[in-house]
């Protein structure tokens, strides 16, 4: 069960023709998509179109009912692989990823699915994590498009314009037998708006009669000669049918004026950014009516070189915004101009920052820098000022504090990492191998373990170089998403049959976590649509690990007792450790609801939570840097005598216990407590109660008593 | 006539503050008002807690039909060009101001409260960044500024930021709709709809300037109400002789220190306190303490106190037994009535700690006796779960506190006053050469906390220090020297920015 339910929000999806559909950009994908009469989708999930996936599966139903097939796939490679349906049938299929990390999973089925040609429409949806609140390297998609002649589509990021694109994009992709990519960035893909739906369409050609009338065709095999005949192919036949269906359905827009020596040529996606920094700058209204020639590009590859030279033509200079290096396409203008013997010059990189999101704040400078340069008096005011003066910059630079990302309260991967440092303190340091996931956060305080993280599933083929004589062992980690992504074949299969001799921790909560709590193979939850609960630990040794151990989380004394053994031993061989316990997030959501309906319900319901007794907390916040959790917090200490500021445990409270671990296993210090709430107790807890109620208070009023008589009064 | 343009909106959250909740509620009120809304974020791993914006951009439909067109909005917040900014606490706010989202134009909507970040709550003493420079420059910067505790008040509702962010929008009248208007999108979502309204009503009695209606959260121990006004007659001497020989200036400072010895020991040991007080007010006064407002002998005053009341298995059994803590613990786990309670305490107490308590020969003797170590480490080498709820879990403690009487015999207890006494001295010989350096010995006593191996790193921290006072000297620059180790000492537990430190002398 994901972390976002959409069950109400697919119920658009049914949206007729002529209605209005409201909703999120992903949403808006999804209905385009069964508006387009799409056979197959597939997809994996990652931010951020998580939630596209998260839809579709919440949409299952719906799309069943159309005849619409559609997996969780295991890898984005699985999913591109899946778009080999359409290489001999007239079915459309549609698949979805992070990029560019999917998009580099996927490349050798993308390679391959774009050298054989396409004949049904097939759209790959690539949500680019670029910029603000991005996880990744930053990369473009762009050259994917390129090295394998896909064309890519970079839509205007309204939902009008997005929904247009992805059946422009199906027709695109039939009429060149070539498969398109559709690039959203973050904001598109979580912007909220409006369209005109249109009926849903029911594929007239379905995947059963494909697989009950196989059609065999040699020429769309990647192999010789065939693979030659392809190269051929793309350029004598699909690139010139791409690029006349592309300006017959005029997919690129002339917006603007017409008239002018100056123009802007501008990626679509960065198209409403642009129009807001020039109507800050006074050269257009907030409907982006602006006499400045803009050529917005929704298609981003190929370039069409008749537009380009006609809008080119009559302009000295032409501003290029196109975010993201190396500049592919400010070098293909070069490129066409030159060959067009055009004068025009093309100012891009030269103004614009080669690296980072372009923001608006970013363009209106460029704007202002280009109009300075080259139509001097167009902007009238080109100052663009901070609004806070320098010193005061330099104040909340230092004061506002750098917000990482962490583990929730209560995760259960916390103890898995206070576990390796308490390990470390007493073996020393370890390299450390990390992997995609929340187990990430590991490497950013309070635990600060990490070297090196070079891909999903990839945790322990990153360290698979040491695999020599030591006197330390390497530690990786791998979550479970990580590991039916690839880490079973390429960490744990390559490093049995290499005969490595250093340990993995596999953490396994049930759920791609990071993602927002997909389901997989391992999760324990039934799910209707998907079969889950198949174990890793029988997965491990099946390829031949002899050495396993399956540790409870939440059992700190054991994760440290086990990690040290497994860095120990004289063992040869690799070594695992199935750290084992329920996302909190994922678990809360499916408890809580229960819990208080038990109690509603009248039923005895223990509830516990954590404290910090501030009577006896002196303030170190050891437990802090040994733990992380964010329901620890600090506040001034109720001592008047002490100055630094004592824990404190706030409502947040899960009640996991770790912090209580920590006290014990890192012999901290006696403050916390657990508090038990028994809710609706029973006729024996309140006998019970009540005697320990009638010895404990006659044993307190006798102390009190006492302490009365040293009393300093109230007065001072 | 001014071109319409559109309101725009920035809401800064952290991950799970509700952010997403709040910018869906404006987008539903604004297009239930007949305006085009567009919202948007940038979620990704931010959504762990990280911080993160929403930005939402409001146009009316109105215009757009006037124009025959649909209005180009922006996906993400310019600097300058920010109605309104909603900050869902008063960092966040901050980081607004940073980024240039606040200007005369913007309504700056914020929860004064603080969520610390991680690099505030590690230190091993007190990291937390100034809030007040934030607020001056949010109240400077901004064209309104509505501020108030949200989270607080929140909790008074029993709901959630978002409602009391949502009604402080609503009563700022920074937005064309009327309180009604918003609060039927609360009641059209369907989702804790009362608790909602009622988190919505105080965020817009204060969004719209009325009195506060929020109580302060309670906190602290509630005083006994038994508590007699006048001091007990055993204690009477004592405050007398405090009043008699000090400063005033110091008295609130001692009176702390001498309840708290006198609560940790007996009177006896509070005379003690108030003569080595004594000795040092003599030389505060003897070197001009009068001028510098007594700083030696109050820093003396609050250290010596918390060294004299230390951590030993004898004071945490008498804490924990305490008729006070047992209600304070109802109060905050939030327990209603009919609910019933238990409290289960983690400790750890190691061998050394059984040690601390025993009389001081037998109490050596375990210790360095291998036989009698390993025998004790065996009854102590796990962590102890104790339910002082329970009459068992009770007694044992309270038999443990009972112990009080023969403390003075203890091997802690002597080794206690003789580590204060060598404290005390080096007090002594720096006041009269450099005060500055007298009062910063006297804080060297904040290295000390902690029980278990926290005390241990930070008294081994503590004698690192003290054994290189001859090394700092007593020159102009040595409080400066001293206090520059004391802050390495605090800066990281693996105590290697000290070991450099030190290795600089």
């Amino acid at each position: 069960m994901a972390e976002r339910s959409f069950a109400r929000e697919v119920q658009k999806l049914k949206a007729k023709k002529g209605e209005t559909f409201h909703g999120e950009g992903i949403l808006a994908v999804t209905k385009a998509l069964l508006q387009s009469g799409v056979s197959y989708v597939g997809g994996y999930q990652g931010a951020p179109i998580s939630h596209l996936m998260d839809v579709l599966s919440d949409a299952e139903p719906i799309l069943n009912e159309l005849g619409v097939h559609f997996e969780t796939s295991a890898s984005e490679a699985a999913a591109a692989a899946m778009l080999a349906a359409s290489v001999n049938y007239p079915l459309r299929g549609a698949v979805t990823w992070k990029s560019t990390v999917g998009t580099n999973v996927a490349s050798d089925a993308l390679a391959s699915v774009a050298s054989s040609g396409v004949m049904g429409g097939t759209l790959v949806i690539v949500g680019e994590d670029y910029g603000e609140g991005s996880s990744i390297m930053q990369e473009r998609s762009h050259p994917f498009a390129m090295k394998s002649q896909i064309w890519l589509l970079d839509p205007r990021p309204n939902l009008t314009a997005i929904t247009q694109m992805v059946e422009k994009g199906f027709e695109l992709s039939e009429a060149s037998n070539t498969p398109v990519m559709l690039e959203l960035r973050i904001r598109a893909c979580h912007v909220s708006g409006s369209f005109i739906a249109k009926d849903n369409v029911r594929p007239a050609f379905t995947l059963a009669d494909a697989m009950e009338n196989p059609v065999r065709d040699y020429d769309r095999v990647v192999l010789p000669p065939s693979n030659f005949v392809h190269e051929v192919e793309k350029i004598e036949k699909r690139w010139p049918a791409a690029v006349s269906y592309i300006k017959k359905h005029k997919l690129n827009e002339f917006l603007g004026g017409h008239k002018g020596d100056v123009g802007i040529v501008v990626q679509g996606g960065l198209y409403n950014t642009l129009m807001r920094a020039m109507e800050l700058a006074g050269l257009a209204d907030c409907f982006g009516q602006t006499d400045i020639p803009i050529y917005c590009l929704n298609v981003t590859y190929p370039m069409i070189e008749d537009e380009v030279r006609g809008f080119c033509a009559d302009k000295r200079a032409v501003l290029m915004i196109e975010e993201g290096q190396p500049e592919y396409i400010e070098q293909a203008l070069n490129t066409i101009l030159r060959q067009a013997d055009l004068s025009t010059r093309v100012i891009g990189k030269k103004l614009l920052p080669r690296a980072g999101e372009y923001t608006g704040q970013v363009l209106r400078e460029a704007l202002s820098a280009f109009f300075a340069d080259q139509a001097p008096g167009k902007i009238k005011s080109t100052a663009v000022d901070h609004p806070l003066p320098e010193k005061e910059q330099k104040t909340l630079m230092a004061t506002v504090p750098p917000r990482p990302v962490g583990f929730c309260t209560g995760c259960p991967e916390r103890p898995v990492f206070t576990a390796m440092k308490l390990v470390q303190r007493k073996l020393g340091d370890f390299h450390v191998s990390c992997d995609i996931g929340c187990h990430l956060f590991s490497i950013l305080p309070p635990f600060n373990i990490g070297n090196t993280t070079m891909g999903y599933g990839l945790g322990w083929s990153g360290a698979s170089a040491f695999n020599t004589p030591a006197s330390k062992r390497t530690i990786s980690i791998m979550g479970d998403g990580g590991f039916w992504h690839n880490g079973l074949t390429s960490g744990v299969g390559n490093a049995v049959f290499n005969k490595n001799d250093n340990v993995l921790v596999i953490i396994d909560n049930g759920y791609s976590a990071a993602t927002g709590g997909q389901d997989l193979l391992s999760s324990r939850a039934d799910n209707a649509n998907r079969r889950t609960g198949q174990s890793i630990e029988n997965a491990v040794r099946g390829l031949g690990v002899k050495w396993v151990r399956p540790v409870n989380t939440y059992d700190l004394g054991k994760m440290v007792k086990t990690l040290t053994d497994a860095l120990t031993t004289s063992d040869k061989g690799p070594k695992i450790i199935l750290a084992q316990s329920e996302c909190m997030l994922n678990r809360q959501r499916r408890e809580k609801p229960l819990r208080n309906k038990a109690i509603k319900d009248g039923k005895r319901i223990e509830i516990t939570r954590f404290g910090v007794d501030a009577d006896t907390c002196t303030g170190d916040h050891a437990c802090i840097r040994l733990s992380g959790c964010p329901s620890l917090t600090i506040i001034d200490n109720p001592d008047p005598l002490r100055e630094d500021p004592v824990t404190r445990v706030n409502n947040d409270c899960v009640g996991c216990g770790v912090c209580g671990e920590i006290t014990h296993a890192a012999i901290l210090c006696p403050s916390f407590y657990s508090a038990k709430v028994i809710n609706n107790p029973t006729g024996f807890d309140r006998f019970r109660a009540a005697i320990a109620h009638a010895v404990i208070g006659f044993l307190q009023g006798r102390a009190d008593n006492k302490r009365q008589k040293y009393s300093f009064g109230t007065t001072p | 006539m001014k071109p319409v343009r559109p309101i725009t909106i920035a809401i800064t959250a952290m991950g799970g503050q509700g952010g997403g909740v709040l910018a869906g509620w404006i987008t539903q009120l604004a297009e239930s008002q007949n305006y085009i809304a567009q919202s948007t974020s940038v979620p990704g791993v931010a959504q762990r807690t990280g911080a993160t914006i929403y930005y939402v951009e409001l146009f009316p439909k109105e215009a757009a039909k006037k124009a025959g067109r649909a209005p180009v909005l922006a996906l993400m917040p310019l600097p300058g060009d920010v109605d309104i900014v909603i900050a869902s606490e008063m960092m966040e706010a901050g980081r607004a101001l940073m980024r240039g989202f606040v200007t005369k134009r913007t309504t700056l909507i914020a929860s004064t409260h603080r969520i610390y970040a991680i690099s505030e709550k590690e230190p091993l003493g007190d990291g937390r960044q100034d809030l007040e420079a934030v607020q001056k420059l949010a109240e400077d910067t901004a064209g309104r500024f509505i501020g108030f505790d949200m989270e607080a008040a929140a909790q008074s509702a029993q709901s959630f930021i978002s409602s009391v962010l949502f009604g402080a929008l609503a009563g700022s009248d920074a937005l064309p709709f009327s309180r009604d208007q918003f609060t039927a999108v609360i009641r059209k979502s369907g989702k804790a709809v009362k608790a909602n309204l009622s988190g919505f009503a105080l965020g817009y009695a204060k969004g719209a300037g009325q009195k506060d209606s929020i109580e302060p959260e309670a906190g602290g121990t509630p005083a006994s109400t038994t508590t007699p006004l006048t001091p007990a007659p055993a204690i009477a001497p004592l405050l007398a002789h405090l009043h008699e020989e000090f400063s005033p200036a110091t008295h609130d400072m001692l009176r702390l220190g001498l309840e708290r010895v006198v609560d940790f020991q007996d009177v006896a040991y509070g005379t003690l306190y108030l003569d080595r007080m004594s000795a040092i007010h003599a030389l505060d006064k003897a070197y001009n303490g009068a001028r510098k407002s007594w700083r030696l002998s109050k820093a003396v005053a609050r250290y010596l106190a918390l060294a004299m009341a230390y951590e030993d298995t004898i004071r945490i059994a008498d804490l924990k037994t305490r008729s006070s803590r047992f209600d304070r613990f109802a109060n905050e786990v939030g327990a209603k009535d009919g609910q019933i309670i238990t409290i289960t305490e983690f400790m750890h107490p190691r061998v050394e700690e059984i040690c601390d308590i025993l009389p001081v020969s037998l109490g050596r003797f375990m210790l360095q006796n291998k036989v009698a170590n390993s025998a004790l480490g065996f009854f102590f080498a796990k962590g102890r779960k104790i339910k002082t709820t329970s009459v068992g879990g009770f007694l044992l403690l309270y038999t443990l506190a009972a112990f009080k009487p023969i403390r003075r015999a203890s091997l802690r207890f002597m080794q206690e006053q003789k580590r204060m006494d060598h404290w005390l001295d080096a007090i002594t010989n720096a006041a009269p050469v450099n005060y500055a350096l007298a009062c910063e010995i006297a804080g060297m006593q904040r290295l000390i906390k902690g029980y278990g191996d926290t005390h241990a790193r930070g008294l081994k921290n503590y004698q690192s220090i003290m054994a290189a006072l001859d090394t700092i000297g007593t020159d102009r620059n040595a409080n400066k020297r001293l206090q520059a180790l004391k802050e390495a000492a605090l800066q990281h537990e693996d105590g290697q920015a000290l070991k450099i430190a030190l290795e600089k002398y």
